[in-house]
């Protein structure tokens, strides 16, 4: 059986595993599974639309960008532009990060290096939208000073996964 | 409107076009809007069962966890209580805003600013939930790397904040 195969059955099973849940509390809290499938109902309202646009700029880009280009601008010789691209994805980038896995391994998959991937997820966490309402909850000071260490840990976190992930690594989870 | 949805609505403004004008400059667009469609479609499929699956059980989370169960997990040690606000951020799902409002309280709470720190921080960069989705896209290797390293530098800046901010103040 080929990886992707062994990932696709693989993701049934966690599917069915968690609809056995639902079935349990279901029977046995019927109005915390009602309130869990509200949420979850909320949540899918918020990321598929988003999802599907995202999925539409992979699949052209795909078509359009050369896998040179994306190892030139973020591949092993990208130097400072690629982290700055990285970096400043990161903060821009919107949506739940699950939203970004099929891009990131696209981009990996032509050539990316790893340690620029995983900086662009940990440069996610400064959130843009919502640094009015950090900034008016944990004041101006907070703000700023996690907000420059979230940029020097993701750059730091990208060089020590460079040292440790293998330029081959993206061609674990699927045959190609 | 709420600015997270202020911010996808204008994200949808910016993609929409530049899909739609990069398509309309290819010379045979009728293929490549068919190969467009055909690709993400079974991107689409490919990644629908195990995003349904994390997202429900997000849902399942998000009902029954509450802030009062959180703040009764803190001591009042510092390194103890960074730990543990880097687990139960990393465990939560939700909105960040969720993770401020929490750590809002926490910190009205007595709660110190290294957990909240590691609290709000592991919360957007960590995912149990998200793990085997994280996983089965990205592989295991890389994903086991990546959370261990957002894990520890969830402590690290959380402790770096707090001693910042102490020094700052």
């Amino acid at each position: 059986m080929n990886t992707k195969k062994k990932t696709n059955r693989f993701s049934y099973i966690f599917l069915a595993l968690t609809l056995a849940l639902y079935l349990f509390v279901a029977f046995t809290s019927p109005d915390k599974a009602i309130l869990a499938l509200g949420k979850s109902m909320q949540i899918l309202q918020q990321v598929v639309p988003i999802l599907v646009i995202v999925l539409l700029l992979t699949a052209l880009m795909n078509i359009l960008i050369k896998p040179q280009t994306i190892s030139k601008y973020l591949g092993n010789s990208s130097g400072i532009k690629g982290w700055f691209i990285a970096l400043f994805g990161g903060v821009i980038s919107h949506g739940s990060s699950y939203i970004w896995y099929p891009v990131l391994q696209d981009f990996r998959l032509h050539g990316a290096r790893n340690g620029l991937i995983i900086a662009f997820l940990y440069a996610r966490a400064i959130k843009l939208p919502w640094l009015p309402m950090m900034i008016s909850y944990f004041g101006w000071g907070f703000t700023l000073v996690l907000t420059v260490y979230i940029l020097i840990g993701a750059f730091i976190q990208g060089l020590i996964s460079d040292g440790i992930l293998s330029r081959n690594e993206a061609l674990v989870p699927e045959d190609h | 409107m709420h600015a997270k949805e202020r911010s996808l609505e204008g994200l949808k403004e910016l993609l929409v076009p530049f899909i739609y004008h990069t398509i309309m400059k290819q010379d045979n667009k009728t293929s490549m809007i068919s190969k467009v469609l055909q690709q993400a479609l079974r991107s689409f499929v490919d990644i629908l069962p195990m995003l349904i699956a994390t997202i429900g059980l997000v849902g399942l989370i998000q009902a029954y966890m509450s802030p009062e169960m959180l703040h009764a997990f803190f001591q009042g040690n510092i390194l103890s209580d960074t730990l543990i606000g880097t687990i139960s951020g990393g465990v939560a799902v939700g909105q960040p805003i969720i993770s401020y409002i929490i750590g809002g309280e926490l910190l009205h709470e007595g709660v110190s600013y290294y957990a909240v720190t590691a609290f709000i921080l592991s919360w957007v960069t960590l995912g149990l939930i998200q793990l085997p989705f994280e996983a089965s896209t990205l592989g295991l290797r890389f994903t086991l790397v990546r959370n261990l390293l957002a894990f520890a530098f969830a402590v690290i800046i959380a402790l770096a904040v707090g001693l910042t901010l102490r020094v700052l103040a």
